[in-house]
């Protein structure tokens, strides 16, 4: 027991001395420059999972875990920026975390204060990296002065155009798809120049562009009733046949019609139709950044607990690691990096030898 | 702390912002940073927004940490030699390890194989403290029939037989198969069949449990023989351990079979948005009213429940355009280096299933 702990001061003793620090130092240097020759994912997520359980393990306070955390997310940047990374997204704070005790949260909160508002003080310091703040979340659910720290850090960083952190806070997928679905809807229902007088020519842009639409997909089972509606030539038949439905009988459809053309005054909204994944895409909170390749969550959960899921669904890669998130450093992360650049390097031989078989 | 790279004096500058037990003023701090600062922004990307500070004029780069401006040629040949090294030996290391895992998992397949028997299945879920309600997987269709012998539409039905097998077998009511490209939806009838006859080789003929099988936009198929889904007996929640539920006692057992595809997630969300915003454009449709909860009533009805469990039985964890809605708190498990649907995989899912814990953000 004695010779353990002797150990532990021995180890530590010389871990604090200065040649050992430098040439860890040295290390790190030497392995980031060395990950940078490879692919590296343009857009990393982490999500920062077992604080709490570290400080239990530990017997430290709650808040001295996320404390301790919050030293390991620096050192994860500064490897992250180092190495290359564009954009990288860290889930700080659920909505349902606010279902916390209530000394956890505001502890947090503080906490989050207090880093932002050191941040903003070394406003040239942070241009050498380049990297601007966004935080993504519900404004609302935050108190003013945390929200203050905020605004502050972020207008002082958004011209930063290097690289970019987006800290989830008070965040939760499901909302992030709903509001994008609102956001969608809101500028759907803007009308686009109502038109005043009705347009003398008989044909209209949307009616045409319908038209050919129509002829591209003879399948759809709306047929019906969009030959009915081009039947009617009105230029406001797209108003009608949303309010008609799409499943609603035909003759309902074309009395509704009839009906348009007698007053033509109602404004024109633009087809909802052309609505894409791309339109969600951008309204998400995570809009223009690059597509996420790596998700790293640590503590050995293997959930998404609401995070990410319209951005991590298609072709990023997964990763669910064991250790917790105050003992995540360069050393847990580096193979994940490196079997990542591993993965795309086989894809990309595959594909390689597919256009190759093609060709062939 | 030893791994870190900073000195004990930086630490507590770090954790407590003092020096000394003296706090650090602005400069200091600054100062203290500064070897561990990256290099200056190349001046064709100037901020735009601030002009530089005094601070940052006198800086000089004689710091030992701290050698480029420019990378040298000697630093840059030795982080490709490096770069070259480690991912030599990472390489080795990955294919070593996926030879253990394949030899592994080959081993335990011949050890615990289930016989296509119900009985054997139960007893490996036996101890089990909860079985999830509703379980999902993800299957893929191999176009070319490589190193799987499982290429095409067959070996896919394959696939999704043995496993909606396993799945009555463990006395799961509810399964969902994601295959990306939805080539299964094609062949409903085609796919009944053949999965209550394999349900038929591993129950017997007669306690095969019941099947209905259904597809979102599609009209769930089920043979005129099929009982009505009331009838059925789907073994209580409140019953941990299904072996106790003899489905010989019961009437049949009931099998949910929903078959999912690409265009079950973003296309299905996009329908709803497209027609949300037509009821938004008629004012049919209040902006308060659109929320998170009618969202997940939609697509719950539209496409499925959240899964309880999510089985992977690819060697990473890629969702390949799963529908994102549903995967909020859903468990998803994977064995690493796995490659194609084998039992191991289910019955190591459903165990560390039992084991994981659900928090619900507390």
């Amino acid at each position: 027991m004695s010779e353990s702990i002797h150990n532990s001061r021995f180890r530590k003793w010389v871990a604090s001395s200065p040649p050992v620090i430098w040439g860890v130092r040295q290390l790190r240097e030497l392995l980031i420059g060395a990950l940078r020759q490879g692919p590296i994912p343009q857009h990393v997520a982490f999500v920062m999972d077992g604080n709490r359980r570290f400080a239990r393990d530990h017997g430290i306070e709650t808040v001295e875990g996320h404390n301790l955390g919050f030293e390991a997310l620096a050192r994860i940047l500064e490897v992250c920026y180092k190495t290359g990374v564009k954009v990288v997204t860290i889930y700080a704070f659920s909505i349902e975390n606010f279902k916390r005790s209530k000394y956890e949260v505001d502890a947090l909160m503080d906490m989050a204060k207090l880093k932002l508002t050191q941040l903003s003080e070394h406003g040239a310091l942070l241009d050498r990296y380049g990297a601007s703040i966004r935080i993504l979340g519900q404004r609302e659910l935050v108190k003013p002065d945390v929200l203050e720290a905020i605004d502050k850090a972020v207008s002082l960083t958004a011209g930063n155009k290097k690289a970019i952190l987006n800290v989830c806070f008070p965040y939760t997928s499901r909302d992030e798809i709903t509001s994008a679905v609102k956001k969608t809807i809101d500028t759907y229902s803007q009308p686009i120049g109502s038109h005043p007088s009705p347009s003398k020519r008989p044909f209209s842009e949307t009616h045409i562009t319908r038209n050919i639409r129509q002829q591209m997909l003879k399948t759809v089972p709306e047929d019906g009733s969009e030959k009915s509606s081009s039947r009617s030539a009105s230029p406001e038949s797209s108003k009608e046949q949303s309010s008609a439905g799409h499943s609603s009988a035909t003759s309902t459809l074309m009395n509704q019609s009839e009906k348009g053309d007698a007053y033509s005054a109602a404004p024109s909204f633009p087809d909802p139709e052309t609505i894409t994944a791309e339109t969600l895409t951008d309204n998400m909170l995570t809009a223009g950044t690059p597509p996420l390749d790596l998700l790293v969550r640590t503590s050995g959960v293997q959930r998404l607990s609401d995070f990410m899921l319209w951005q991590c669904h298609e072709n990023t890669s997964i990763v669910f690691l064991d250790c917790l998130w105050p003992e995540f450093d360069l050393w847990q992360f580096l193979p994940v990096l490196v079997e990542w650049q591993w993965q795309r390097k086989k894809i990309q031989e595959q594909e390689r030898g597919r256009v190759r078989q093609k060709t062939e | 702390m030893a791994t870190t790279g900073y000195g004990p004096q930086e630490s507590t500058a770090f954790r407590k912002g003092t020096v000394a037990g003296r706090p650090l003023t602005r400069e200091e701090r600054e100062q203290m940073l500064k070897p561990y600062l990256p290099p200056e922004p190349s001046s064709s990307s100037p901020s735009p927004s601030r002009p530089p500070t005094p601070s940052q004029k006198p800086r000089k780069q004689g710091s030992k940490h701290h050698r480029r401006p420019k990378p040298g040629i000697v630093r840059h040949g030795l982080h490709v030699l490096i770069y070259a090294v480690v991912s030599a030996i990472f390489s080795i290391f990955f294919r070593f390890r996926r030879a253990y895992r394949l030899v592994r998992s080959k081993v335990a397949a011949v050890l615990y194989y289930h016989h296509r028997t119900p009985e054997f299945i139960q007893r490996d879920v036996k101890n089990l403290d909860r079985l999830p309600q509703h379980l999902s997987v993800i299957v893929d269709y191999h176009e070319s029939d490589d190193d799987q012998g499982n290429a095409g539409i067959e070996g896919l039905m394959n696939d999704v037989c043995e496993i909606a097998a396993w799945t009555a077998s463990a006395g799961i009511p509810n399964l969902s198969i994601y295959e990306r490209t939805g080539k299964l939806k094609n062949y409903m009838p085609d796919t009944h069949t053949a999965i209550s006859r394999t349900l038929e080789s591993y129950f017997g003929p007669r306690r095969k449990p019941t099947l209905s099988l259904r597809a979102p936009h599609l009209q769930s198929y089920s043979p005129p023989r099929t009982p009505p889904f009331s009838s059925t007996t789907i073994p209580d929640s409140s019953s941990p351990s299904p072996s106790s539920n003899d489905p010989v006692k019961h009437d049949r057992q009931h099998l949910n079979v929903l078959l999912l595809s690409a265009e079950d997630g973003r296309d299905t969300l996009l329908d709803l948005t497209k027609t949300l915003s037509q009821m938004g454009q008629n004012g049919n449709l209040h902006q308060s009213q659109i929320t998170a909860d009618l969202i997940d009533a939609e697509l719950r009805e539209a496409v499925s429940e959240e899964p309880d469990l999510l089985i992977l039985f690819s060697p990473t964890v890629v969702l390949k355009g799963y529908p994102p809605w549903q995967l909020r708190l859903t468990e998803i498990f994977h064995l690493p280096d796995n490659k194609g649907v084998n039992y191991q995989v289910f019955v190591r899912a459903l165990h560390n299933f039992a084991r994981a814990e659900m928090r619900l953000g507390r």
